[in-house]
């Protein structure tokens, strides 16, 4: 075992990344320019990244170091948030920048980066610690894992690990393929699959509110709990990503992925160490406990959406199938929402409703944990606007935009008689908290790049996750809609709110 | 003696500023005050010259650490004198529709009437909460009466940097110790990110592997005298490694308030340094590698803020604490 550095502080240092390199292939798309590197100068602001940290770009482009440069800067100085451009940092970490232009079917690709990676090594002393990064169209992993896999790239002197973007395949049939792909170069402890949900910093709170207290866990349960709803609202459109989101849609992109490791996270059992393989046990499990519908249930427990055109604000909005790019008679969900149960003794018989739209009223992501009403209506004589009973105690883990949790219960109005009023304990991340939050992808290449895995999904909870999904896709694609169900800015079709109806439930505005 | 001021009025009077905010923010448009609270913050300070600087200092740290701030402030007077009055901090977070708002006391004291102010600031502190002070006079620390208040704290922040004579400031710092609070010096704060960079040198095996080589290291000050921070730098090296490696001190340039200007850790086969220029650049070399980044200066409130964060005890200070008067020896004048 490789002695431990004597002058570490745990107490005050922040985590940092021993020393290696980085590669991206794909590095002159959007994902790179957008969040990898501004996360990567962001992590060299804070002197996190280790001295001699290289990182190497890939695209088919033809373009020289110096361009690359360049061109990394611009995106910096202009993605870069809640931090300054230090111009004495940034050139020390584009020191280490470099790129190799080639294509992905091509070995003498990765014979180049091999020997990038060679010259880096015995210039910058990273001893071999290499993490790629895919960061292309799903088509091309194939391509570049085989590639890697050839030229010897996948095993070297340091550590090798691999990050893939999702979509880990687009159902149950194509992600194992995606994985038996990964596994003939990769193995699993090496392969880091990024759901850049799981980084967020209201995600992880979750697991310390969850864990770290010990007063709400001995209520996280069905005998206290009367229904969780998760939401997902984007106010936008597919802004220019008609043809992909069109073969997606949003069970697909949302729901099956970002939004069921939330419900993972939030209806777990504790691990018993907070340790990457015990977390993400606890994940799994939870996710192999969804109940996986029949054909016949997913009439009732799952809908459908497409927004229509609509004015909103004075502004005219296109409808999903008047998107440029986007098929007139698209089929697409551009809204799910989905009614699962968990089939455990902690949660039997709790509905989960999630829900994900498009150009809904405003941009939101929230976890509503409605607990049950008071066993007995103490207050029935209270003439207040509307029945304190009928509104019980409602706990939102607020995931974005305004990061907190919030708790209502209900509070004697001032004054004679007993009227009661619901009020809210609030807490913000950004009020108790002053110091920045870290973006996500901050959070998730530091984890990679030390060898945590905890925030990253694993192939058995893909699996399972599509398990549950394929047979509502199934249902979905033998029928034909009546699109659009929805106006543009509105919550989504009528069929969701009848779903939540059948069992006395409504969805709440966030 | 009596008190001149009632913690009951206070409290009063800081009740009904929460009524007048949040009558001030019920409009339409508002969603309320929100009163954010997570320990009492103590500021110990002499005379009116510091206020808008502890105003600003205590505004920042509001958004990080929400306190009820509560400075004392010695005046001068021979005639036993208290005065109090509240505010509050308030501000928008950016996006946000809710102002939040923290709770300031200002009491007024003469020496003579330091006795009376312990009763006072029982009463006020925030229940089931810490107690930290930030002590900005060194005078006020000496005084007996005073030791009642530092008492009331679990922590006491102090700054060493522009102390001359450090023999006097480590008995002060040990007196404030026995007296039962933790102790925490800015001094030792604005090591956080040379010590940060040194152990970032070591992350890398090939560094790692010939630390037990390191037989000297070298400090660079500036300033008038040697400061606290350049003993702490060598004595946290020493704990770090088990061993009195043998320091020396050097004098690099001038300025008002000393300071650490350089590090080099040498040895057979080891040559690691860190330099910080007037523009506060940083310069760290290792081997055949450079890197450059900034140091920035610190303010106050960014040293706090760090200071503040850990509450509990700080094991690896209080161990440097110890060995400092061991590197002190390669001074000229020993402490």
């Amino acid at each position: 075992m490789a002695a431990a550095n004597p002058f570490q502080d745990q107490a005050r240092f922040q985590r940092r990344v021993k020393p290696c390199a980085l590669v991206i292939f794909g590095a002159n798309g959007d994902l790179t320019k957008r969040k990898l590197i501004p996360a990567l100068y962001q992590l060299a602001l804070e002197r996190r990244l280790p001295p001699g940290f290289a990182v190497i770009g890939n695209s088919r482009t033809h373009i020289s170091d110096d361009e690359f440069r360049e061109k990394m800067r611009q995106s910096v100085q202009k993605y870069l948030e809640d931090s300054r451009f230090e111009e004495e940092v940034w050139r020390d970490f584009a020191s280490g920048l470099s790129y190799v232009s080639g294509d992905l079917n091509d070995p003498v690709c990765y014979q180049t980066i091999a020997s990038r990676l060679g010259e880096l090594d015995r210039e910058r002393q990273f001893g071999g610690n290499v993490l790629f990064y895919l960061s292309t169209q799903p088509s091309h992993y194939g391509a570049a894992i085989g590639g890697l896999g050839a030229a010897g790239l996948a095993n070297g002197g340091g550590w090798r690990r691999l990050v893939v973007e999702k979509p880990f395949g687009h159902d149950i049939a194509s992600s194992r393929m995606l994985h038996d792909t990964l596994h003939k170069a990769f193995r699993e402890d090496q392969v880091y699959r990024i759901d850049h949900y799981l980084g967020k910093e209201t995600v992880q709170n979750i697991l310390a509110f969850r864990f770290g207290n010990g007063i709400f866990e001995p209520l996280w349960n069905r005998r206290y709990i009367s229904h969780i709803q998760i939401t997902a609202a984007e106010s936008i459109g597919v802004e220019g990503r008609g043809a992909y989101y069109q073969e997606a849609g949003a069970l697909r992109d949302m729901i099956q992925n970002h939004l069921l490791q939330i419900m993972a996270t939030i209806a777990m059992e504790p691990p018993a160490v907070f340790e990457s393989a015990a977390v993400r046990d606890e994940r799994a499990k939870l996710l192999r406990s969804i109940r996986v519908m029949k054909a016949d249930d997913v009439a009732t427990h799952a809908v459908s959406g497409q927004y229509g055109p609509a004015n909103v604000g004075g502004q005219e909005l296109a409808g999903f199938r008047g998107e440029p790019g986007v098929d007139p008679e698209a089929q697409t969900d551009t809204y799910a929402a989905v009614t699962f149960f968990v089939d455990n003794w902690r949660w039997a018989g709790v509905p989960f409703y999630i829900r994900s739209g498009k150009r809904m009223p405003k941009r939101v992501t929230d976890i509503a944990i409605q607990f049950n009403s008071a066993p007995h209506a103490l207050f029935t004589g209270d003439t207040h606007d509307s029945a304190p009973w009928a509104r019980p105690n409602l706990l939102i883990l607020r995931v974005q935009p305004e990061e907190g949790i919030s708790l209502r219960f209900l509070s004697k109005h001032p004054g004679s008689g007993m009227r009661l009023r619901p009020v809210s304990m609030d807490f913000k991340y950004g009020s108790s908290f002053g110091v920045r939050s870290p973006s996500a992808y901050e959070t998730l290449l530091v984890d990679a790049l030390m060898g945590d895995a905890t925030l990253y999904t694993r192939q058995d909870m893909v699996e399972a996750s599509w398990q549950v999904v394929q047979p509502i896709l199934d249902f979905w694609a033998g029928r034909k809609f009546d699109f659009p169900n929805y106006a543009a800015g509105s919550w989504g079709p009528k069929e969701s709110d009848d779903m939540l109806a059948l069992r006395g439930h409504a969805w709440r505005t966030p | 003696m009596t008190a001149t001021i009632r913690p009951e009025k206070i409290l009063r009077e800081l009740d009904e500023l929460w009524v007048s905010l949040g009558k001030q923010e019920n409009g339409e448009t508002s969603t309320g005050v929100l009163r954010a609270c997570a320990m009492t913050l103590l500021v110990a300070t002499e005379g009116t010259h510091d206020e808008a600087d502890v105003g600003e200092t205590l505004a920042s740290l509001m958004r990080d650490h929400p306190s009820r701030a509560i400075v004392l402030r010695l005046l001068d007077g021979a005639a036993p004198d208290l005065k109090a009055r509240v505010l509050a901090q308030c501000w928008m977070p950016f996006g946000s529709r809710q102002q939040i708002c923290c709770e300031q006391i200002e009491i007024g004291m003469t020496e003579p009437s330091l006795a009376d102010v312990p009763p006072v600031l029982w009463s006020l502190t925030a229940p089931d909460l810490p107690v930290a002070m930030w002590c900005r006079s060194r005078r006020l620390l000496a005084l007996p009466r005073f030791a009642p208040l530092v008492g009331l704290a679990s922590k006491i922040i102090i700054d060493s940097a522009g102390v001359a004579d450090l023999g006097d400031q480590l008995g002060l710092i040990n007196t404030i110790r026995i007296q039962g609070p933790r102790v925490g010096d800015l001094a030792w704060t604005r090591l956080t990110r040379w010590r940060e960079s040194i152990a970032q040198i070591f992350d890398n095996p090939v560094y790692l592997a010939r630390l037990s080589a390191l037989d000297h290291v070298r400090v660079g000050w500036e300033g008038e005298h040697v400061p606290m921070s350049a003993l702490y730098l060598s004595a946290w090296i020493n704990h770090c490694l088990g061993r009195n490696v043998p320091a020396s001190f050097h004098r690099e340039g001038s300025c008002e308030r000393a300071r650490v200007q350089s590090v080099a850790l040498t040895g057979d086969n080891l040559n690691v340094s860190i330099t910080v220029g007037q523009d506060r650049a940083m310069e760290l070399h290792a081997g055949v590698r450079d890197a450059h980044s900034v140091f920035p200066s610190l303010t106050d409130y960014q040293l706090l803020r760090e200071e503040l964060s850990i509450l509990g005890r700080d094991a690896i200070y209080e161990s440097v604490l110890a060995l400092v008067p061991q590197s002190a020896q390669s001074l000229e004048t020993p402490l």
